[in-house]
């Protein structure tokens, strides 16, 4: 046996040395995403063992927010209910067509036991936001304070650049406002006004939406993120974005 | 008279176990086939969308009719639902689906989540096959 050769492959079998494209072929056997509207890139299913083990070093820097807001998914919790949907909408005036968090529903028949896993998605007010970067007049900003992706919808011409930039399909196009309308963590109609949560996680019978302040070491999003023994992850970590949506289980 | 109630009470009940599907605010029912040893409930409340399948628990499993009804479950569908208890925390004290579902007979109610609750996608997606079953 070429003991060279063997350690060598085993090294090839690292998962930061798969490539991106035999990542995502393996990604798509047997899953079926529903309800990824068109408009926005798709959305990777990012299996648990994957790239975007969020507890790195990166996540103990020090947090350029205060409060640098956060939102934790305990996602084998969700049940699509949509309880979460129904309050966001009512909240923000999200029209019949527009959304600002979705629940993605991935099947398959062929696994053991349980064959049905949902997962929330919304804006991940990404530390480095591809949207921010790709709109030509400014109409979307990381807030200085808060770090929370805004819109300033007088600036918004409707060109969709962000749309196509975010990796999350996180924005849609408001007809009525003319304007880009996306997540901003219910800045406008509730953490401005003094509430502490966003209405999804406050609506939500399963405590899968976890909402708080990252830079704080007393609060329930920096407790979970910053442990080692449970995985937490991020989506598409490839992009670089550095969101500020986590995953876990439990 | 007496006698015209039961002729009309017979005749409802009659027809009700011959409706195959039945789609209404409290949830979808349908009769996945004839063996399945009874319908196939997805309940709305207190949350949308959560599924109990007779095919499963009778056809597949083998489990008798007399392990539900009617000490956990009476025979009308929904009517359980109608009841204030009839949520997760009933579940953990053994009511309901938790009379099985806790761990030892069945897995356990506060595990695998989406096992039952196939949520609002789910719950459209039932109502088009309980539609298109009553078309057949």
């Amino acid at each position: 046996m070429n003991w060279k050769k063997f350690f060598k492959n085993l090294k090839m079998e690292e998962q930061g040395c798969v490539p991106d494209e035999t990542k995502r072929e393996f990604l798509k056997i047997g899953l079926i995403i529903t309800g990824v509207a068109a408009g926005g890139s798709l959305l990777n299913v990012v299996s648990v063992v994957a790239e975007g083990l969020a507890t790195s070093e990166e996540v103990h820097k020090e947090y350029p927010y205060k409060p640098h807001y956060s939102m934790v998914f305990r996602v084998d919790r969700c049940i699509d209910c949509e309880l979460c949907v129904e309050a966001c909408n009512q909240t923000n005036n999200v029209p019949e067509y527009g959304w600002r968090t979705k629940i993605l529903e991935r099947v398959d028949t062929k696994a053991v036991d349980q064959q049905r896993q949902f997962m929330p998605i919304l804006c991940n007010h990404c530390n480095n936001p591809p949207c921010v970067r790709a709109c030509p007049t400014k109409a979307t900003y990381k807030d200085k304070q808060t770090g929370i992706v805004k819109m300033a919808s007088y600036k918004c011409i409707g060109c969709k650049t962000c749309m196509v930039a975010c990796p999350y399909d996180a924005r849609y196009f408001n007809e009525e406002k003319r304007a880009i309308d996306k997540c901003d963590f219910c800045w406008e109609s509730r953490l401005s006004k003094g509430m502490k949560i966003t209405a999804c996680s406050e609506a939500c019978p399963a405590g899968v939406r976890i909402f708080g302040d990252l830079s704080d070491p007393n609060s329930e999003v920096y407790k979970i993120v910053h442990q080692m023994g449970k995985a937490v992850w991020v989506l598409k970590p490839e992009t670089g974005a550095k969101p500020n949506v986590f995953y876990t289980i439990g | 008279m007496k006698r015209i109630i039961i002729l009309a009470s017979t005749l409802i009940l009659g027809l009700s176990v011959l409706v195959l599907s039945e789609i209404t605010e409290e949830g979808v029912k349908y009769q996945e086939s004839e063996e399945a040893g009874g319908p196939e409930i997805v309940y709305t409340k207190p949350v949308k969308g959560v599924l109990f399948s007779h095919k499963l628990h009778v056809k597949e499993l083998g489990l008798p009719c007399e392990s539900c009804h009617t000490a956990i479950f009476e025979m009308e569908a929904f009517k359980s639902q109608r009841n204030p208890d009839f949520n997760m925390d009933s579940l953990y004290k053994g009511k309901y689906c938790g009379a099985c579902h806790n761990g030892q007979t069945a897995f356990a109610s506060n595990t695998k989540c989406a096992t039952c609750h196939v949520g609002v996608k789910g719950l459209e997606r039932l109502k088009k096959k309980a539609q298109a079953v009553e078309k057949k």
